[in-house]
């Protein structure tokens, strides 16, 4: 253990939070795309796919390294555990913005129904904690995760509300199969990616305190 | 601690002339565990598990204060028994020195010491001692031989075996891998584990990782102080200290 790890502990950080970033603007740019029906964008979501699992395999194998050859203690070894589940959480992530953008593409042409339901407002929610989660492990400020909870819960309950939204129209009138099948598709992956949001936190609170908090 | 405390010092002070070696020292060694000290060269840590069988007796101008105990019992006053209390408390040190003897005659010796002359009491406690130092597959064929013909790791497993047979409670382990190779130390390592099941295994270790590895409990030392004495997977894992943090995590020492 010597500065040269420390240094090299710092630039991994420092390419995580790029990657989580790069995945963050995969499902970013797909709700973009889902709410504009904008083919094109959706199609640049689906080619950065290749790009992303590339991040994560060259993290995946610099966090392996920096474990065989320093055995790191304490906090050194929580970041680098941390930044594990970061890169693991963020592809995720990524991947959900590429699903989103298939979808964007399988419903291209046919106008929205119901306004979109509450998906705007969803995405709006998810992305912001996916933001402040990737902020929180990128200046080690875990203020930022006070509430999680509560805002993981707000989004459980958009989730359920366009479940039963989607259900009704599909009962009054069967032509919006299609299209709400897919809404709640998407509300189900923004949940999900919420969920990741919540489990980098929970990861950024033990490489910050060392201790076990469980965000649900 | 939640088990049964086999060593105890409380307020324990020692002195090398003006210098303060140990200061204000209190902690409790749990029974049938592996406890560590790590801390930079100098922190006191050698000076400390030294005190646990009163290896400093050999050093003039060496002062002691504070209480330190042994299943209860005063260590330091002077009635204590020195020869009986390294019995019950015996040690490993960091360079394997086995006596210029036979394989045989180095595990008899201690015994034969305490007064057991008799062959076949002396060939149980030869066999018992290397199996307990997993070292009588390699050295039954060669008990004859001399000590100084084995390898470095096989010589130290020889006194940790010489150790084992005047059955001491408390084994006392003073960087016992540092001259050993990574198989070498591997095997001393797993022995520590076993030995565990009987005996208490107190180890200083500039090798945290092996720290990690081996020990249930973890002090960290510095300048004369326990700074931090905890599970060691609290210590490695999240100290409460900063300078246990720092240490673990190669920013100093």
């Amino acid at each position: 253990m010597t500065d040269k790890f420390h240094t090299e502990l710092k630039d991994l950080k420092k390419s995580v939070s790029e990657m989580a970033r790069f995945a963050f603007s995969m499902l970013q740019d797909s709700q973009v795309a889902f709410i504009n029906q904008d083919d094109a964008l959706a199609t640049t979501v689906i080619d950065r796919k290749d790009q992303l699992r590339e991040m994560t395999v060259t993290l995946e194998e610099t966090c392996y390294q920096l474990i065989a050859l320093n055995q790191p203690m304490a906090k050194d070894m929580r970041t680098i555990v941390c930044s594990l589940k970061v890169i693991a959480a963020s592809e995720r992530i990524g991947r959900y913005g590429k699903s989103t953008a298939k979808i964007v593409k399988e419903i291209a042409g046919k106008p929205h129904i119901a306004n979109m339901m509450s998906l705007p407002l969803m995405s709006e929610y998810v992305l912001t904690m996916i933001d402040d989660a990737i902020t929180a492990y990128e200046t080690e400020n875990k203020m930022i995760l006070d509430g999680f909870s509560a805002r993981d819960d707000a989004v459980d309950a958009l989730r359920q509300s366009i479940f039963r939204e989607s259900i009704t129209h599909m009962m009054e009138n069967p032509k919006t199969i299609t299209q709400a099948t897919f809404y709640i598709i998407i509300a189900r992956y923004l949940e999900r990616c919420g969920d990741h949001a919540c489990k980098i936190a929970e990861n950024v609170l033990y490489m910050e305190t060392g201790e076990r908090v469980e965000i649900k | 601690m939640s088990g049964t405390t086999i060593i105890s010092a409380k307020n324990l002070n020692l002195w090398y002339h003006e210098k303060h070696a140990l200061q204000d020292i209190s902690m409790e060694i749990e029974k049938k565990k592996t406890t560590a000290l790590i801390g930079p060269s100098g922190c006191g840590k050698s000076t400390l598990l030294r005190c646990f069988n009163r290896m400093n007796d050999l050093i003039s101008h060496v002062k002691i204060t504070g209480d330190l105990r042994l299943d209860n019992e005063d260590m330091l006053c002077d009635s204590m028994d020195v020869v009986s209390l390294r019995k019950r408390v015996g040690m490993v040190f960091q360079r394997p020195n086995p006596f210029p003897k036979s394989v045989y005659e180095n595990v008899a010796y201690g015994p034969r010491v305490h007064g057991i002359n008799d062959k076949k009491e002396l060939d149980a406690i030869v066999e018992k001692s290397l199996k307990r130092a997993a070292l009588w597959e390699e050295a039954r064929d060669r008990l004859n031989a001399s000590a100084l013909g084995l390898s470095g790791g096989q010589q130290q497993r020889l006194c940790i075996a010489r150790t084992l047979a005047v059955e001491p409670e408390v084994i006392l382990m003073d960087e016992p891998c540092s001259a050993l190779d990574p198989i070498a130390t591997a095997k001393i390592e797993n022995l520590i584990d076993m030995l565990k099941e009987e005996y208490t295994v107190i180890i200083v270790t500039h090798n945290m990782q092996q720290a990690a590895r081996v020990s249930d409990y973890t002090g960290f030392m510095y300048l004369g102080k326990l700074i931090e004495y905890d599970r060691t997977t609290n210590i490695f894992e999240h100290p409460k200290e900063d300078l246990t943090e720092n240490y673990i995590t190669g920013r100093f020492g």
